[in-house]
């Protein structure tokens, strides 16, 4: 069989959308060849790690929860998948995998030859940087007004108490206008994130499955409201991770809005 | 099978016996057809697929006399014969299941020190690979994956192979870990 064929089937095997017919010739392979097992194994993790970072369609992310996850040993090994995941993002700075291509930088006078030349090569990236920004900021202003509808606030996180007297502000929404609230998260621990909006302890508005978006060097999760919903006054959002089973809470934003 | 059956000793050194005449590879060899049953539940939507492979190698276990002197071929296919009763039983006495309970954060901090250790074990080469096949941002897995072999000059089924025996080196030093402190 064709190796792309039948690591389409194992996927299907694994999510439990195979044919009865393939499914019943799967099972015989997965009891008596030692090679397909070992197979199955490797696409178990490698669907793990899809799941754990947000690569699966939604249609598969249920597939994945209602029927892969059954197992005891499936959930410690999605554990494991998470673990690695957060271990990885807290190890930002990635070593290189040794090599003896850059044993020339081992000599001093080597050395000191290729700070130039570095510093040569910031130089011209510092260049091509600002001209970069320039243009961004240029064209930003254009963007800005295309999408004059959507109002976008950057929160950060912690309580009124955390952040001292001083609130997040923001600005009364225009009628018919959208607020796109921007939740800072430190660490992108989960594929996807649940936001609720609260006003004086009413829960306003659930939002669940929702992906991070990069912004710049920081995360954010993205949580869209209706300007009609914010009148001047506290809100609060509570942002949770959404795991296999229950929700972790991760933190408490809070603004006000004022006129 | 009677209900009241228990697995004694000298029933599970005939089936390992039946396995094969070498007590290691009999070893080996029981422990992958239960791997391989729970594979076979767990593909048919049984929540405790655990429990039916056990119950699965129990009958079996019961019946090894009978089974050595009339069955002439492949154990595992035995096996998965009686794996498919055993299903049929299962979907007529099918219980809805609870989920598993949620880890407490003192067990989640804990297990992360453990990989940290773990981590901190492998050597500089399989640390930096395992960082590159999890850590780039931006792409998928099977960009990362081919990016990374392009990057070693290795296949794309041998990098699998070797991130695939990494983390299993890495579970085993995890649980280990765990054990030895708590």
């Amino acid at each position: 069989m064709n190796p792309d064929t039948e690591r389409q089937e194992m996927r299907e095997f694994l999510l439990g959308t195979l044919d009865r017919d393939h499914k019943t010739q799967f099972e015989e392979r997965i009891l008596t060849e030692p090679s397909v097992y070992e197979e199955l194994l490797i696409d178990e993790e490698e669907l793990i790690d899809q799941y754990v970072t947000g690569e699966l369609s939604a249609v598969e992310r249920e597939q994945f929860e209602s029927h892969f996850l059954i197992t005891a040993e499936r959930q410690k090994n999605l554990r494991f998948g998470k673990l690695l995941q957060k271990y990885v993002n807290s190890h930002v700075e990635e070593p290189p995998i040794p090599s003896q291509s850059f044993s020339f930088l081992h000599t001093p006078v080597r050395r000191l030859a290729s700070l130039g030349l570095l510093a040569a090569i910031l130089g011209a990236a510092g260049i091509i940087f600002i001209r970069g920004f320039v243009n961004r900021r240029e064209a930003a202003s254009v963007v800005q007004q295309t999408t004059s509808q959507v109002m976008t606030v950057t929160l950060q996180p912690g309580s009124p108490e955390t952040q001292g007297s001083t609130a997040q502000s923001v600005n009364l929404p225009p009628r018919g206008v959208e607020v796109k609230l921007e939740l800072q998260l430190a660490k992108p621990t989960f594929s996807y994130y649940k936001s609720e909006l609260f006003r004086e302890n009413k829960s306003l508005k659930i939002s669940d499955e929702i992906k991070i978006e990069a912004k710049g060097e920081q995360c954010v999760v993205p949580f869209t409201v209706t300007g009609e919903m914010l009148s001047p006054g506290d809100y609060q959002v509570k942002l949770s991770g959404v795991g296999s089973g229950t929700d972790e809470f991760i933190d408490n934003y809070s603004f006000r809005v004022i006129e | 099978m009677n209900k009241n059956w228990s697995l004694s000793q000298e029933a599970f050194d005939a089936l390992l016996d039946w396995l094969d005449s070498d007590r290691e590879q009999a070893g080996i060899k029981y422990e992958q057809i239960r791997s391989r049953l729970i594979v076979f539940f767990a593909g048919r939507g049984c929540i405790n697929a655990e429990d039916l492979a056990d119950e699965t190698i129990n009958r079996v276990t019961s019946k090894v006399n009978e089974i050595q002197k009339e069955f002439d071929g492949d154990p595992a296919l035995y096996f998965y014969g009686v794996a498919k009763w055993v299903y049929t039983e299962y979907l007529r006495r099918k219980t809805p299941q609870s989920q598993s309970a949620p880890i407490d954060s003192a067990r989640a901090e804990l297990e992360f020190r453990c990989l940290e250790r773990c981590v901190a074990r492998l050597s500089e080469e399989d640390r930096a690979l395992l960082l590159k096949d999890y850590g780039a941002k931006g792409q998928t897995q099977a960009e990362r994956r081919k990016a990374l072999a392009d990057e070693l000059g290795i296949t794309l089924n041998a990098l699998r192979i070797r991130v695939f025996r990494i983390r299993t080196g890495l579970k085993v030093c995890i649980e280990k870990c765990i054990q030895d402190s708590l």
